[in-house]
Formats: structure tokens, sequence, C-alpha cells
């Protein structure tokens, strides 16, 4: 019994059984390439569109203006207000902030709400009382209660990154298979290494759906603190090229946000590959097939 | 390794297995008269559930098994098996009566026990060799000592070269050998299993009884092995005890006198045929009275 059926079965089938790689054809590249190639198609039809049609600037300036205004914001002087490094830097520590902390606020008190009954008793009323309220009204209040720095952005931050944590994590922990947890009740484990060996790691894939949503929520919690009042950041650029009709930079600062959330969420998802590479991939749209 | 498998075989065994024990350490004491590994007397199990009120799960049971026996119990699906099987390893309170295992209250913190599930229950972040590692862990066992013995059991199995595979890798039948070895790491005096192989194919199934019955031979632990096919049953056990349906009761204990070792040809003797036969009459399978059972 050393050998297994399943072990012999498994070895990589013949090379000359595998799919024949399809000849070059103009169908399948412009298939593979859908995206940029309808990304392309689009700025190529909204800049002779928008031209052809005069509409003016400050309602819908064409790409290349967009693009222009992209170079012109990264060109020197480079600690200027005015340009994109200062205000991307603080943005961007707002973000990393708000989404460090809420996340590790929210995956301790969704486990503290789990584990400990009078914990879950105490606070699970406030928490559902403070989820209903929608967190941006808060960030009005927060800039009178913290000011213009950067402290008012984080806590608004942290206050919309906390609950998917909390929730999820919450989720996770309460779903542990529960033969997993007999498992250790048989070796008499104590509840911490339980908790650290088994229902933790297992509550993991909740955890990584939460900090994925956390990626968006802290630079939303960012972006909408400075709105309120702020005297830096890219939100701040925002309002002031708005105030200056420059829709151009406005828009500009707008794609450097996307490519902020892109990146944060990307960050998220390596770490959940790496960490995770032992849950099923379940139904991802990015999932190549 | 030559080194360790030769300090291994010097442990005195009296079933002569590469794989050191200490089973019998307790029986080592001349003063005391050796009491059983598991006794229970009396016992019963209620709990309530929204549906139905206060259910009876478990009536009334007394059994014992003593050190080294196999005691296989049989019994229709719900009729509380699995929940005798979790008051042993003190996962579950019961309700009435007394329960000793190795002279303690199953909940004792000693009484750190095997224990092999329908499913593997294994991790899915850790390796073979990390899951059957496990208990040592969990216990703070020397780890050097504890990864040489896991070898030897991935040895035992025939896992040995799968030890750095993960558990979906796996077909279900190494999976469930995997928690075999996670189950006999901390080499603990008794293994509880509750229908261990009950999810695999019949083939893979034929071999693990096999495989189970060398691994007991070999430890030479107390095993106690829940199942719903009386053959199996019948095969593995030294004793059988039949429970009935819900609220569960032992109806009978049947002892099995066939010899060891038992191989598939065991299965084809009239002695076989005859207890498994027996077996049945009792759930009133094959009788004209009552042809249903679960």
């Amino acid at each position: 019994m050393s050998t297994d059926v399943k072990a012999s079965a498994d070895t990589p089938p013949p090379a000359d059984t595998l799919p024949a790689r399809a000849p070059f054809s103009i169908a399948g590249l412009i298939d593979r390439h859908l995206g940029v190639l309808s990304f392309i198609i689009l700025m190529l039809a909204l800049e002779f569109g928008l031209r052809y049609f005069r509409v003016p600037d400050y309602v819908l300036p064409p790409p290349s203006q967009i693009f222009t205004a992209l170079v012109r914001g990264f060109a020197p002087p480079f600690l200027s207000p005015s340009q994109y490094y200062v205000n991307i830097a603080t943005t961007l520590t707002e973000a990393l902030l708000s989404f460090v902390l809420g996340s590790a606020f929210g995956i301790f008190a969704g486990a503290m709400v789990v584990e400990f009954k009078g914990v879950r008793r105490l606070a699970l009323p406030y928490v559902i009382g403070l989820q209903s309220v929608p967190k941006v009204a808060l960030a009005p209040l927060f800039v009178v209660w913290f000011g213009f720095g950067i402290e008012s952005k984080v806590l608004l931050g942290v206050l919309l990154t906390f609950f998917p944590l909390l929730i999820n994590t919450a989720a996770g922990l309460s779903s542990v298979e529960r033969d997993r947890i007999e498992l250790m009740a048989s070796l008499k484990a104590k509840r911490w290494t339980t908790f650290r060996m088994v229902k933790f790691p297992s509550a993991l894939p909740y955890v990584f759906a939460g900090l994925e949503m956390a990626a968006v929520y802290s630079i939303l919690g960012a972006v909408v603190g400075e709105f309120v009042g702020g005297n830096s950041g890219l939100g701040v650029l925002i309002l002031s090229r708005n105030a200056a009709l420059d829709i151009a930079g406005s828009l500009a600062a707008l794609v450097i946000l996307a490519v902020m959330g892109i990146a944060l969420q990307r960050a998220v998802a390596f770490a959940r590959g790496r960490l995770l590479f032992w849950a099923p991939v379940h139904d991802r749209l990015d999932a190549d097939s | 390794m030559n080194a360790r498998q030769a300090t291994a075989r010097t442990a005195p065994d009296a079933r002569g297995g590469a794989i050191p024990t200490h089973a019998r350490d307790n029986a080592a004491g001349p003063s005391a008269a050796v009491p059983p590994t598991i006794e229970v007397r009396g016992l019963s199990k209620t709990y309530r559930s929204k549906r139905e009120g206060t259910v009876l799960a478990l009536d009334d049971i007394s059994f014992t098994v003593e050190e080294g026996e196999f005691v296989c119990i049989v019994g229709p699906s719900g009729c509380g098996k699995s929940t005798l099987l979790k008051i042993l390893a003190g996962i579950v309170a019961h309700s009435v009566g007394t329960v000793a295992v190795r002279g303690k209250p199953p909940s004792d913190a000693q009484n750190r026990l095997g224990l092999v599930f329908q499913a593997p229950v294994l991790l899915p972040w850790r390796t073979v060799l990390q899951n059957t590692l496990l208990p040592a862990q969990v216990l703070g066992l020397d780890p050097k000592a504890a990864e040489a013995r896991a070898h030897d059991l991935l040895r035992m199995v025939g896992l040995e070269q799968f030890a750095s595979s993960y558990p979906n890798e796996l077909s279900g039948g190494m999976q469930q050998r995997c928690s075999i070895t996670r189950a006999l790491l901390h080499d603990p005096s008794i293994l509880l299993m509750d229908e261990p192989f009950g999810a695999l194919d019949a083939m893979t199934r034929d071999t693990m009884n096999l495989e189970l019955q060398r691994i007991w031979r070999e430890s030479g632990k107390t095993i106690f092995l829940i199942t719903h096919s009386i053959p199996e049953a019948v095969f593995l056990a030294d004793r059988v005890l039949v429970m009935s349906a819900r609220p569960g009761r032992i109806v009978e204990e049947i002892k099995v006198d066939l010899p060891r070792p038992r191989d598939l040809d065991t299965m084809s003797e009239p002695a076989f045929a005859e207890a498994v036969r027996h077996i049945r009459g009792l759930f009133g399978i094959g009788g004209k009275e009552r042809p249903h059972v679960d």
C-alpha cells in the first residue's frame, strides 16, 4: 500500500495530446487584447467627438488635454503645492494609515466579538447603530474635532475600513468547520492555540475579502475628508482645479486616484495569493479561463 | 536514519512494531489491578432541540474497552454513535452516568487521545508533514523528535514521498492516511475513529482496513471505531457493540474470534459470514418483519 491509484493517474498527459497552438490570426489577436483595443478606440472617439461637436473645455475636455494636464502636473517644481507629488504623498499617507489602522482594529474587534460573549452583548448594539450611519456624513464633524491636518482624514478612513473588516472577520471566525475545532479539543488545546493555529487561518479568506473592500474605502475616506476641509491632497487639488474651471486638471487628479486604488487593491490581491494559495479561487472576474 | 530505526526497534514491544510506543506503560505498575482503558457506566445523554424539545440521544449505555483491544460499534445512522465518541473524546459532556478514560474524566488534560473523523479534516495551508506535526505543536513536544517520528509514521502509511505536498494534491485515501498519522503522532494510547473510511470507495476501503489492522498490531493501541458497515466491524474488531436506533442503546456485544492477522479471504470464511448474519439479524435486515433500518 505504498503506491496509490490516484498518484499514477495524476501524471501529466503525454505531450502529443496537448492542444496544438492556434495558428496566427487577426481575430485571435483582437480577442486577446480586447481591453486595450477598446480603450484606444474609446479615447479616439472621445477626442474627435468632443472636438467635432465643439463641447467646451470647461464641461468635458478631450483626452489629450487630460494627458497634457497629467504631464504638466508631474513637471518641476516638484515640491510646489499645485503639483502632484506633495498631494499624492498626502493622500497616500492618509489612505495607507487608515487602511492599516482600520483593518487592524476591525480584525481585532471581529475576533473579540466572536470569542467573547460579553463583548458581543456589550458592543454589538453600538456596532449596528454606527454601521447604519452613513460614515461620510461624519466628515464635517471630524474636521471640527480633529482639524484640517491628516488626522481627521485618517480617522474618517479608519471608520470606513473598520466595519468591513469587523463583519468579515466575525463571519469568517463563526464559519470555521466544526471538525477542525473538535480536533483541537481532542488534543485539549488551549483556547488561544486553537484560535492561532486553526480558527484565524481558517477565517483568512473572509478577512481578505474585507481587506479588498477596505483598500477602496481608505482612499474614499481620504478624498472625502479633503473635500470637507484640508490643506493638501488630491481631493484639495480637485476642488481648486474645479474652482478654476480647469476640468482637465481635475480629471487628471481623478486618473491618479484611480491608479492609486488599483495599486492598493493589487497589493492586497498579491498578498492574498501568497497567503491563501490553499484556498479555492471562487469565481473571480479576472481569473483567466 | 538507520540509527534512529535501530533504536526504535530496541523498544520492547510484544507485537514487534517499528514505531515505539508507551501504550503499555500504565500496565507496568504492579500495585493496582489494571483498570479498563475505557469504562462507561449507565451513560445517558439528553439534549435540547428547538423542534423536538428534550431529546434522549443515548440511553443507559455501559461497556468497557480493555487495553490494546479493538472495539467496533455499529448502529443505524442517527443512533448517537458519534455523540458517544465525542463524549469519550471529552468534546461533548454527558448527562448521566460515569465515564472514565484511563481512570480519569474524558475532559482531563492528560487524556490526549488520537481522533480520526469521517472526513480527513486536514488543514489545507499545511503540508502533509506539517499536518502530521500539528499535535506536537499543540502539546509542545520536542520538535526534532516529533519530526523524526512523523517521518516514520508517514513511511509506515506510504506517504513519505508526499511529505511536502498539500492536502488538495492528494486523493481521499491518502488524505485519510495522513489524518491517521496525525492521530498517532503524539503516541496516544487510545485511538477514537468515527467512520474513518466511510467516505472512501469500496476498494480503497478494503485496503485501508488491512492497513489499520497492521497499524493496530504494530502499535498496540486501544482502538474504538464507529462504523455503519457490519462486515467492516466484524473484520476489524475483537468485539462488536451493536447499537439500536435512537435513543441509542447497546443491544448486544459480540466477540469475534477470527484469527489474526485477518485478510480479505477472512471475509469468505463461514465464521465471518455467521457473525455478519447474526448482527444483521439484530437489525432485522434480511428478516421478514422489519426490512428497513437506515
